[in-house]
């Protein structure tokens, strides 16, 4: 590794914080009493999108490979991101759901996490295993957490389209020149065994709770518990 | 796609690192809570969807871009027309979540015109046609466009079987995918009538409105309101919904067709508000002590024996202001919310011999109108204007700033209006 090289990744690494950095307020709970598991449908809304993605030792692998076989919730996030609506909220929710999982036997080994980050330029396989810390890792009784990066902009557009993951350009004009920024709104994705994305969460819907409803109601319908033929592809 | 652009904005980006990652509670006041792109400041542009007209222009409906800032040397002009090559009644349309799309359609044909109105916001480009709702669903004439996240519910006024107002709602993919058909209730009190739809997450509600049926809404106004068993059939409930499992719960009585309805945008606020058209009245929907919905008739707008017919309503970014247009007396009249128990009408402007639709700035300081009903209910002669007009509102007075003719444009008849920005262009456009 080059001089260079180690101070960027060390200033990179310094700039991000480990994901169980994100603190806050306790989880709200929904404002309603959400339907029960099994009461309603899930709709297959589209087949998720696949394309080479880059784990934490910098291997690259199919995206499919984390979207398949197992029920996944996936959320883009990038390690900077500060805004308490947003990335820290989805890996708060998701780090709830983990334990809440770890807790009931009937969900081991059917769910896995997948958090990828749209921020290939800062986001390396390094700041990612970082930003991951212990969570990548799997306890007993728990569940894979998959910390993913793109190796460039080229790589992950495709996945960040396929997905409706809106990125975007604004101009903030309040200085004196006008400063180019992008933005994007929160949304994470429940994707069945069969790779097709069967609910997606924004931050006004983004409860432990209802997260785990869907979990359960596919569960329900792979069991052909909720009356319908398991589905075929 | 070329991703050349979208490669160097991402580098700046990861040097940027300003990423604004909240779902927006609302939009330009009226639109659904999870479109994710709130044009605050300025608007650049209004899409005016527009009927056509036989032997105007080329008769068809079309998506018309009107340049709507005063800073511009074109404020105030036409900058784009795109045409369906049909006319189809065209009626509303509404954004997909992201904002990168336009869904349109027209009310006496099944088919939603898709544009695109991120490439290049002042032109917006027709991608897509999606012409199975009927096939799918049984269901007739698309009215309401309500994004949810990757999807959008359709409400349609009408069946394709008997041409009333039994109907439902359609849920597609953002790729135009038909995932799912929902009967509007037709028990426990439930008319099975449609007409808009609007959502409040933090509640997990939706709400319904009701109006009419194909054989009535395309049949001459003057012959229908003559034809009293035709007039006994319009809608006269609302119905709230389970929104996660789309499941309706409950009928509220809502005599007269109410149509658009507005959740106060406030987020302390959990109420929705609609006008009835047939009746003239406004109708509050909140939850009552023990947290039930329930429907309440709280104001009169106009005077209900001339029928002024309120045909939309717009309120303001807090909840506590509500624009309404009537139809008949072409009548602008603003409502103060602050007591939602009790709206209190303190300004009324007359503000075209036939107004229809009225759409607000987010700062509420811009007000646009726009003139068409529906082609067989505009008014004839001389009272048949069709134009946009766009005013200022300083909180006592509308102000007319400019106006774009459509008769005299060769558009045809002014109907729904979304706002648009250069702001909005997309990422992978190079903005």
């Amino acid at each position: 590794m080059s001089a260079l090289r180690a101070l960027a990744l060390l200033a990179a690494l310094g700039c991000a914080p480990a994901a169980g950095a994100h603190k806050g307020a306790p989880l709200a709970e929904p404002d309603f009493v959400p339907p029960a598991p099994g009461s309603y449908t899930l709709h297959r809304i589209m087949a998720a999108p696949d394309g080479r993605v880059l784990g934490t030792d910098g291997r690259a692998q199919s995206l499919a490979r984390y979207t398949r076989d197992q029920i996944t919730l996936l959320g883009f996030i990038y390690t900077t991101c500060a805004d308490p609506e947003g990335c820290p909220l989805a890996y708060r929710v998701f780090d709830a759901l983990k334990d809440a999982i770890a807790a009931t036997p009937k969900l081991h080994g059917k769910v896995r996490f997948v958090t990828l980050s749209f921020d290939p330029a800062r986001d390396s396989p390094a700041v990612m295993r970082h930003y991951a810390g212990s969570r990548a890792v799997e306890k007993k009784g728990g569940l894979r957490w998959y910390f993913l990066t793109t190796g460039s902009a080229r790589e992950l557009m495709p996945l960040v389209e396929g997905f409706g993951q809106d990125v975007r350009v604004t101009y903030d004009r309040s200085g004196a020149r006008p400063k180019r920024e992008l933005s994007h709104v929160l949304k994470v994705f429940l994707i069945d065994r069969l790779g097709d994305v069967r609910e997606i969460y924004t931050s006004t819907f983004l409860y432990p709770r209802l997260v785990l409803n869907d979990i359960e109601t596919l569960l329900m319908e792979e069991a052909g518990e909720d009356g319908r033929v398991p589905a075929m592809k | 796609m070329d991703h050349k652009n979208v490669v160097r904005i991402i580098g700046v980006f990861a040097a940027a690192c300003l990423l604004f990652t909240h779902a927006a509670s609302a939009d330009e006041t009226c639109n659904s809570p999870y479109i994710s792109k709130l044009i605050k400041g300025q608007e650049d542009y209004v899409y005016v969807w527009t009927l056509g007209v036989d032997g105007m222009g080329d008769g068809s409906d079309k998506l018309v871009t009107v340049d709507v800032n005063p800073k511009s040397k074109s404020y105030g002009k036409v900058l784009h027309s795109v045409s369906t090559g049909t006319r189809a009644e065209a009626h509303h349309m509404g954004f997909t979540d992201d904002r990168r799309q336009l869904w349109a359609g027209g009310l006496s044909e099944n088919r939603i015109w898709v544009f695109d109105i991120a490439t290049d916001p002042a032109k917006p480009k027709l991608v897509r046609t999606i012409g199975d709702l009927g096939d799918k669903s049984g269901y007739l004439g698309p009215h309401t466009y309500y994004a949810l996240p990757g999807r959008m519910l359709v409400q349609a006024l009408s069946n394709t079987k008997d041409k009333g107002g039994v109907t439902g709602m359609v849920l597609y993919s953002n790729q135009g995918k038909h995932l799912a058909s929902y009967a509007m209730p037709t028990s426990a009190g439930g008319d099975g009538y449609g007409y808009d739809l609007a959502v409040n997450p933090k509640k997990n509600v939706l709400l319904t409105s009701s109006f009419t049926g194909y054989a009535n809404y395309m049949r001459p106004l003057g012959d229908l309101i003559k034809d009293g068993e035709a007039m006994k059939k319009f809608g006269n409930t609302m119905a709230v919904w389970d929104l996660k499992a789309i499941k309706p719960v409950k009928t509220l009585a809502v005599p007269g067709a109410p149509l658009e309805i507005r959740w106060s945008l406030n987020p302390r606020d959990n109420w929705a508000i609609t006008a009835a058209a047939l009746t003239s009245k406004l109708w509050l929907v909140k939850q009552d002590a023990k947290g039930e919905w329930q429907a309440k008739e709280v104001g009169t707008i106009g005077d209900p024996a001339k029928i002024p017919l309120p045909v939309d309503i717009s309120i303001t970014r807090d909840g506590k202001g509500l624009w309404v247009n009537t139809f008949m007396d072409g009548k602008t009249r603003y409502f103060d919310l602050s007591k939602p128990e009790a709206p209190r009408q303190t300004y009324e402007k007359v503000t075209g011999k036939q107004v229809n639709m009225i759409s607000q700035s987010w700062d509420g300081k811009r007000v646009y109108i726009t003139s068409s009903l529906l082609a067989n209910w505009d008014k004839g002669g001389a009272d048949n204007e069709q134009f946009l007009r766009g005013f200022a509102w300083n909180g006592k007075e509308l102000t007319q700033a400019f106006e774009v003719d459509f008769a005299r444009e060769k558009l045809g008849r002014a109907h729904h209006m979304k706002l648009g920005s250069k702001a909005l262009r997309s990422a992978a456009a190079g903005g």
